[in-house]
């Protein structure tokens, strides 16, 4: 009996010790950091993972994570200081390296998103503004970016969070103004390829001068050529006729008009009217060929 | 990373034996698991002191309660896939890494275990989506991811692909550096391409330049995941189109036609000047050898017609008077002899018969023959 009570006893008495162990343990995960509450004050960060120790009943944990987390904002229209629209869609990440001021200040993960949505909005309206549009888009991104996460780390050190990169996911132009670049681009191809074309049209009409020219070229050189050639033949037939009619003139004479009477009229359309008195008939009247009038002989050819 | 041929728990960093960047696996030394004995052995022990004396009933319970220890003993038996490393956890902190096979850990709630297929190569599409359509995977196009400002102020349509990885000494990084380590890849991938799309002008980048661009975006990808200890290495970016947008594709195409009409209209006009200029050249020969042929006609002809003339000179010079009166008489009567003739006395009365003839009305030398009244010879 008294062996039971004393069994009661301790079985009470393990149970309690359980109880105290259990609430004097906790662990802490790998990805988070604890912030131990007692009565209310917070006491202190325990940044280290694995099981802790802490006083029973009185201390409170609270789980923070430590690991770097998203925070995405909303794409927005920002004016660049060429009042160019943009639609700007950003996105940071960051982590939370006072848990303290953190718990103090914000409460939770949900609260922090809202409260540096608004912080990362208005850096990025402020450095973006002061920039023109090709600032953004090409020149100075990373820089901008740089600035952008400077600004939003600077304020959000009141939260405990420090900010670990900003970065611009979109800059891109409104839809109206992207129809107006689509436009832009379209007749800029539209000049190139008419330009390409006017190319080839000039230079296909180069080759085919330069080839009409050529055998412009070509054929009035042979031609003057040509004529060089006959007037030779020409000189040197006249050179041999004169050099050999020049012996005789008269004889000349006479043979020359030979051979054109006989060129000349020629048979069946040649009509002779003859008198029987001329030269070649001084043997039809008289056959001693003396003429009784002095000879006068003329044919008249008739056609 | 040869990830595939995992065999048993041969890992691709040592099989095990000590050598890996973690010191060793589970089985040689590190922090060993207490022996299961000795935990039966004390659990026994201390049943045994809570339930003093032992009898019949205590020993069925004793039993009872030896049989669940055993069980919860057993649950720390795990498995690790092929294409996993496992991570244990002792009261939430790390302290071993584990490769693929069987293995064992603490039971809950002393250690618990992350598997991550941490030895896979994940693929994020970007621009496009794989929908799987029945048997065929076709992809959808997501213009507001894949539409950019180019630096020279044009838009282009860019689809790419990030395959990644966890790095092999990364594990840990990636568990538990980074809340959202997909979505983080694939938002600095998309921050990263507009980067370097912006500081590019459209021309390189539709054309030439994609390799420097897929570099250079795997460089930046790179440095901004290392600069957040993500525990995550980028192997690839693969840039799959890069287009213009579709509003002005049809230009852009007409550029290419553009260029080729250039290329054609040359190659016709040097095709008209290929055909035109030989053809010329075979004119100029011929008119050159007709004006030769015509030199040399000429002078044989000249030639010949003087020799002529020269040799009946020389044998005029032997007689002269008979031979002019003999070539006057043939040639008269070659004349003569094929012509028509009238022969008219002007002495007896000729001169009343002419304006009786009609010369124009002559008739034709067939019908004139018995008219001619011996006219003909």
């Amino acid at each position: 009996m008294r062996l039971n009570v004393f069994g009661g006893v301790l079985a009470v008495l393990a149970f309690a010790a359980l109880i105290v162990l259990y609430s004097s343990l906790f662990t802490v995960y790998q990805t988070q950091q604890a912030l131990v509450i007692r009565l209310g004050q917070p006491v202190r960060v325990v940044a280290e993972p694995g099981l802790h120790v802490k006083v029973p009943f009185i201390d409170s944990v609270i789980d923070i994570d430590k690991r770097i987390l998203d925070l995405e904002a909303p794409p927005q229209e920002v004016i660049a200081s060429d009042q160019k629209r943009l639609v700007v869609d950003a996105f940071a990440r960051y982590r939370i390296n006072d848990p303290l001021r953190f718990y103090q200040t914000l409460g939770s993960i949900t609260g922090a998103n809202s409260q540096l949505s608004i912080l990362l909005n208005s850096a990025l309206r402020r450095v973006l503004g002061e920039v023109t549009f090709t600032h953004v888009v090409r020149d100075q991104r990373a820089e901008l970016m740089a600035r952008i996460r400077d600004l939003v780390d600077h304020e959000a050190a009141g939260y405990g969070i420090q900010l670990v990169d900003a970065r611009i996911r979109r800059a891109d132009l409104p839809e109206q103004n992207s129809q107006a670049v689509y436009q832009r681009m379209q007749t800029e191809r539209q000049r190139e390829a008419a330009e390409f074309r006017a190319q080839g049209a000039q230079r296909a009409q180069e080759i085919r001068s330069r080839a009409d020219r050529e055998v412009t070229v070509l054929v009035a050189e042979a031609t003057s050529k040509s004529e060089q050639i006959r007037g030779e033949g020409d000189a040197t037939r006249n050179q041999i006729f004169a050099d050999a009619f020049n012996q005789d003139p008269d004889f000349f004479g006479f043979y020359r008009s030979m051979q054109a009477y006989e060129a000349g009229l020629r048979a069946n359309d040649t009509r002779f009217l003859l008198k029987p008195d001329t030269n070649f008939f001084r043997y039809f009247n008289n056959p001693t060929g003396k003429l009784t009038p002095p000879p006068a002989a003329s044919a008249a050819p008739a056609r | 990373m040869p990830w595939t041929n995992q065999g048993g728990g041969g890992g691709p960093w040592g099989s095990g034996g000590g050598k890996g960047p973690w010191g060793s696996g589970p089985q040689s030394s590190g922090p060993t698991p207490p022996d299961l004995e000795e935990i039966l052995r004390r659990g026994q022990d201390r049943l045994r002191r809570v339930l003093p004396g032992g009898s019949l009933g205590g020993k069925g319970f004793a039993l009872l309660a030896l049989a669940a220890v055993a069980l919860w003993g057993f649950s720390g038996f795990f498995r690790v896939e092929p294409d996993e490393l496992g991570v244990v956890l002792r009261f939430g902190a790390v302290v071993r890494e584990v490769q693929p096979g069987l293995n064992y850990h603490l039971p809950y709630p002393i250690e618990t275990v992350l598997t991550p297929r941490a030895l896979r190569v994940n693929k994020i599409d970007i621009g496009m989506r794989q929908v799987e359509d029945g048997r065929r995977s076709a992809s959808r196009e997501v213009p507001e991811e894949s539409l950019m400002l180019t630096g020279d102020e044009n838009i282009v349509d860019v689809n790419f692909s990030v395959l990644w990885k966890v790095k092999p000494t990364g594990v840990g990084d990636y568990l538990f550096n980074i809340q959202n380590p997909e979505g983080t890849v694939k938002a600095v991938a998309e921050s990263a391409m507009r980067e370097v799309v912006g500081r590019s002008e459209i021309q390189p980048i539709l054309t030439g330049a994609r390799q420097t661009v897929e570099t250079a975006v795997q460089d930046l990808m790179q440095r901004t995941l290392d600069h957040y200890a993500s525990g995550i290495l980028v192997q690839q970016v693969q840039l799959q189109k890069v287009d213009p947008p579709t509003q002005v594709i049809d230009a852009f195409r007409d550029v290419q036609a553009a260029r080729i009409d250039q290329e054609r209209a040359q190659n016709e006009a040097q095709t008209y000047a290929n055909r035109v200029v030989p053809e010329a050249r075979g004119r100029v020969a011929q008119i050159t050898q007709a004006a030769e042929a015509y030199r040399q006609q000429t002078v044989a002809e000249a030639t010949g017609q003087t020799s002529r003339f020269l040799k009946i000179l020389e044998q005029y010079k032997k007689a002269p008077d008979v031979t002019r009166e003999r070539m006057y008489l043939e040639t008269m009567e070659r004349v003569l002899g094929s012509s028509n003739k009238y022969i008219i006395d002007t002495h007896q009365g000729g001169q009343s018969v002419v304006p009786y003839l009609p010369l124009t009305g002559l008739p034709q030398p067939e019908q004139q023959r018995g008219q001619s009244a011996g006219g003909q010879q």
